[in-house]
């Protein structure tokens, strides 16, 4: 068993673990983030990519709102080259009550948030496939945000203020003496060795799995998982992301993101984070929705689908003290549970991440006992700092053409080139296949990994050269967790897409065949049938 | 029209009808889209690489196709027979054999074929350029990768080698010629094995590092119309066997197979044009009449006696998938069979050796490859389908691609030139 000593642990590598990981750092606490798998593997990672106005809330919730429109300014600010400044369109189609149109622009004057009407006229000379029946729309600086590359950028910025990030460690339990925590006992996937980490305080920032964390503390409350399912189309049909204009729903946006458009989504219960499937009536709702926006959107190319657990806290103590909005919760176990040495940060949206981590640890220095500001709206992340530029869809194929690099691309469909993918493994670390995917979207186009599948085994195993059996294996855990996106929306075209894929991985290649284990220990178990189903 | 046959699609399927139509005197024309699946596949002729009853994988072919069409008689090769398949394998290799470019292989073993990924493919017959790399053969090979070609990875290859217990080592190529050149890939290279001067230059480099090895193994990329010479010829320069190891697409194998095909369909008097996708036809009588296909510059009306159907199951488009679980054939509109319910398409292991419902589904034909509807009887007389069209089989599970293919294709074109004379007949004799 390796043992590790940290001043604050993290636990939850999403983008409220990054997030308080990179406050922590810059308050100048010795801080160390552990993550069961990679960087924003769980629901970070699997959201629709949408950087709020506040828009979506400025009825329903306007505290939230308002918290939305002041960090979508900081964000801008602090990682531009990780979001695309699309705009956001606010639209009242025929099925939406004309009635919440003078709710909305009221309540985005209260929360701030600048809404100016655009003439029906005009929105559809700007976004030509927009459903042309609608009545009314409003601009709002909505964007769209690689949540990915942000986690990452934000990690790197930690690590330049000294913390250390374990990917692939699971916590297994943690570390109780009397009515403290310690630390926590991990698990080191990829060495396949134990790990305790020893720490003056543990953040417990693992979203829709932090109920179990707590638990292994003795420490109870509920974290309800709540399924959203999104759909991401071949076509950017819109670049500008399209809201519906009334309270919020399933399948009432489409958010245009790199170099697809992406409906979503749906909220369902979901008894476990990890377990769960993708319903076929979720796909069709979204299709249905998004043919409300954007008609013909159901009779395009459906590249992939997947779901992401919000975390929903669920009140069950009622005298307890936490900083709470109907956003995000922040449980003080020591206050709550009397149990001190931890803290829960849970709940909250992407677009929050950087306040909910600023009001974390605020409440770590007063646990700690020191004061110290937070920096973390005021300096930007280092990618961005040196070019301070929001990302652009072209942005990738400006580079390409300007290095003169098309014929090192790895990924044809995302325009991935070698040296990203070498960097991804090198740099990165990237453990697996999907990791590597997450770094610089290789699979994430059209073709769904059939032709960079196999290049990009090659290069690790030429990297790492790590035993046969294990490059083998990363490619096959890599074409079963692709084939889990695509199950729910196999027809037509992508069907056949589908098809051929086959043909190059089983037929031309015959990947089964290839040594080693069926599925490694590393394999993403989300999308699996709950126990107990097919 | 004096026997006319139209062959819809120029995958191997398409290509062995209208060969064997051509052959049997019909006048042939094959109108495709685009090219078929040569292009996209191993460039081998995989027959049954793995049993889709019993599992595991087929050893001798003689026995287990015969036990397969025992076992499933709707299965393609039960409309063919054993003997149609041996017959399609013999028209294959001779027509190969003639253009310089002999197939090997045997009916009583299947061949192991090592892959771009150091994987081995189970095939009936292999491009002599691809013999010396039998995984059967026990001796030290050197597998050959070239910088910026990520199609083959030597490493990977190797190391898979070497767990089968066959000693191993890889020779990533960085050659001067290669540098300057914006892209690196199988068309590119195979054009410059054609010549001599590539051929010297990745000699000189290779063969100090040969060592002890009996044969050397390069990605299938050893030249297009010449393969056979430029293997010759680097086995000349190295002084140890050379094999070629296929890669994912395009296919340069493949396209070899393909145009070897398409120059005997032209050799018997027939015609091959691509750019022309079929979206209809017009028919009278339970006969179709015409095919109408849509090109860049116009549409139209090609008559005909009779038609092969040879556009491939949901891979080669000829079937579609759709949301609502509906399966459509595209051409002619025939019935297809295959699960209605989406829920049964497809299942959750993606390598399942059973392979997938829906790519079970296609045409229910007769014995004379005829589409047949629900009366169990002939929906057009003179239309015969070939290929992944028909349905019962996932011919990728299986590894029966190529074989499903030209032993329906041959049987295939052979029926609708006799269709065709027959019809030729009676209009000549009214």
């Amino acid at each position: 068993m390796r043992r590790v000593q940290t001043e604050v642990l993290v636990i939850g590598g999403g983008a409220t673990g990054t997030g308080i990981l990179r406050d922590l750092a810059m308050r100048g606490f010795d801080a160390l983030l552990v993550e069961q798998r990679d960087l924003s593997h769980g629901t970070t990672g699997r959201y629709h990519g949408l950087l709020h106005s506040g828009g979506r809330y400025v009825v329903k919730d306007p505290k939230a709102a308002v918290e939305c429109i002041e960090e979508n300014r900081v964000l801008r600010r602090i990682m531009p080259h990780c979001i695309e400044d699309t705009d956001g369109f606010f639209v009242v189609t025929p099925w939406d009550d004309i009635d919440y149109v003078s709710k909305f622009v009221e309540g985005c004057r209260v929360a701030g948030i600048p809404c100016e009407e655009v003439p029906v006229a005009k929105a559809l000379a700007e976004e030509p496939y927009l459903n042309r029946r609608i009545s009314h729309c409003f601009r709002v600086p909505d964007g769209s945000a690689d949540s990915f590359l942000s986690a990452e950028d934000t990690v790197a910025s930690a690590r330049e203020h000294g913390a250390v990030l374990l990917t692939y460690h699971r916590v297994d339990g943690l570390v109780r003496e009397g009515d403290r925590v310690v630390g926590a006992r991990c698990h080191d996937l990829v060495a396949g060795e134990d790990v305790e980490v020893a720490a003056d305080l543990v953040v417990n920032a693992s979203g829709a799995w932090a109920g179990r964390i707590a638990a292994g503390a003795d420490i109870h409350f509920e974290v309800l998982a709540g399924k959203g399912t999104m759909v991401a189309v071949n076509h950017r049909m819109v670049n500008t992301v399209i809201n519906r204009c009334k309270m919020p729903d399933d399948g009432d946006i489409i958010v245009p993101i790199h170099t697809v458009a992406v409906i979503g989504t749906t909220d369902e219960r979901v008894g476990d984070p990890e377990r769960f499937t993708i319903e076929p009536w979720e796909i069709r709702l979204m299709l249905e929705e998004g043919e409300k926006l954007v008609p013909g959107i159901s009779q395009m190319r459906i590249l992939r689908a997947w779901a992401g657990v919000r975390p929903l806290y669920q009140e069950t103590s009622t005298d307890e003290t936490r900083d709470v909005t109907r956003a995000y919760a922040m449980l003080d176990h020591g206050t709550r549970d009397g149990v001190e040495g931890m803290v829960t940060m849970t709940g909250g949206k992407w677009t929050t991440f950087r306040q909910m981590a600023e009001v974390c640890v605020d409440r770590v220095c007063v646990k700690l006992g020191v004061e110290r500001p937070c920096r973390t709206h005021l300096e930007p992340l280092p990618q961005s700092a040196a070019h301070p530029r929001y990302h652009w869809l072209g942005a990738r194929l400006a580079t390409i053409e300007e290095e003169q690099t098309y014929g090192d691309l790895v990924c044809e469909c995302e325009l991935a080139t070698r040296d990203q993918v070498v960097d991804s493994i090198v740099i990165g670390e990237a453990k697996t296949i999907d990791d590597v995917r997450r770094d610089v979207r290789v699979g994430m186009g059209p073709c769904q990994g059939g032709w960079c599948a196999a290049r990009v085994t090659g290069l690790i195993h030429e990297l790492r050269s790590p035993p046969v059996e294990e490059s083998n294996v990363a490619l096959r855990d890599f074409l079963q967790e692709r084939w889990k996106g695509l199950l729910p929306i196999l027809w037509g075209s992508q069907l056949r897409q589908e098809r051929l894929d086959e043909l190059v991985h089983l037929s031309v290649l015959n990947v089964p065949d290839l040594p080693g284990p069926t599925a490694s220990r590393l394999a993403p178990v989300a999308y699996q049938a709950p126990e107990g189903e097919p | 029209m004096n026997g006319t046959v139209v062959v819809v699609g120029a995958g191997p399927a398409g290509l062995m009808a209208g060969l064997a139509a051509a052959r049997a005197g019909a006048r042939v024309r094959v109108l495709a889209k685009g090219w078929g699946l040569f292009h996209w596949h191993a460039g081998c002729v995989d027959v049954l690489g793995y049993d889709p009853v019993g599992g595991g994988r087929i050893v001798s072919l003689r026995e287990g196709l015969a036990a397969l069409i025992a076992a499933r008689p709707d299965h393609p090769y039960g409309l063919v027979g054993v003997d149609g398949v041996l017959a399609a394998l013999a028209d294959v290799s001779t027509v190969c054999a003639a253009a310089g470019y002999p197939l090997v292989g045997s009916f009583d073993r299947n061949r192991l074929v090592l892959t771009g990924v150091g994987g081995a493919r189970p095939t009936c017959l292999a491009p002599a350029t691809m013999a010396a790399g039998d995984l059967d053969r026990g001796d030290p090979a050197v597998i050959v990768g070239f910088d910026r070609f990520l199609d083959l990875t030597a490493g990977l290859v190797a190391a898979n080698l070497e767990h089968r217990g066959i000693p191993s080592r890889a020779v990533t190529l960085d050659l001067p010629s290669l540098r300057g050149r914006r892209f690196v890939n199988g068309p590119i290279l195979a054009a410059l094995f054609e010549t001599e001067s590539f051929r010297a230059e990745v000699a000189a480099v290779l063969s100090p590092k040969v060592g002890r090895a009996g044969r050397v193994g390069f990605p299938a990329v050893l030249g297009l119309e010449g393969a056979a010479a430029v293997v010759a010829d680097l086995r000349r320069r190295l002084g140890v066997d050379v094999f070629e190891i296929p890669v994912a697409p395009p296919s340069i194998p493949g396209i070899r197979l393909h145009r070897i095909l398409v120059a005997a369909i032209r050799a018997a008097g027939g015609r091959v044009h691509d750019g022309m996708e079929a979206v209809g036809s017009e028919s009278a009588e339970r006969r179709v009449t015409a095919l109408l296909t849509e090109s860049a510059a116009r549409n139209l009306r090609t008559r005909a006696d009779a038609f092969v159907l040879a556009t491939g199951g949901i891979l080669g488009g000829g079937i579609v998938g759709h949301e609502d679980g509906e399966l459509t054939e595209v051409v002619f509109g025939l019935p297809v069979n295959g699960p209605g319910d989406r829920a049964d398409w497809l299942r959750p292991d993606f390598t399942d050796p059973a392979g997938h419902p829906v790519y079970r589904s296609g045409l229910t034909v007769d014995a004379e490859l005829r589409p047949v509807g629900d009366d169990g009887m002939p929906v057009f007389g003179n239309v015969h389908v070939a290929g992944g069209a028909i349905g019962g089989a996932d011919a990728i599970a299986e590894r029966s691609v190529d074989g499903i293919a030209l032993a329906t294709g041959r049987y295939a074109g052979t029926l609708a030139a006799a269709t065709a004379l027959d019809r030729s007949e009676e209009a000549a004799a009214s």
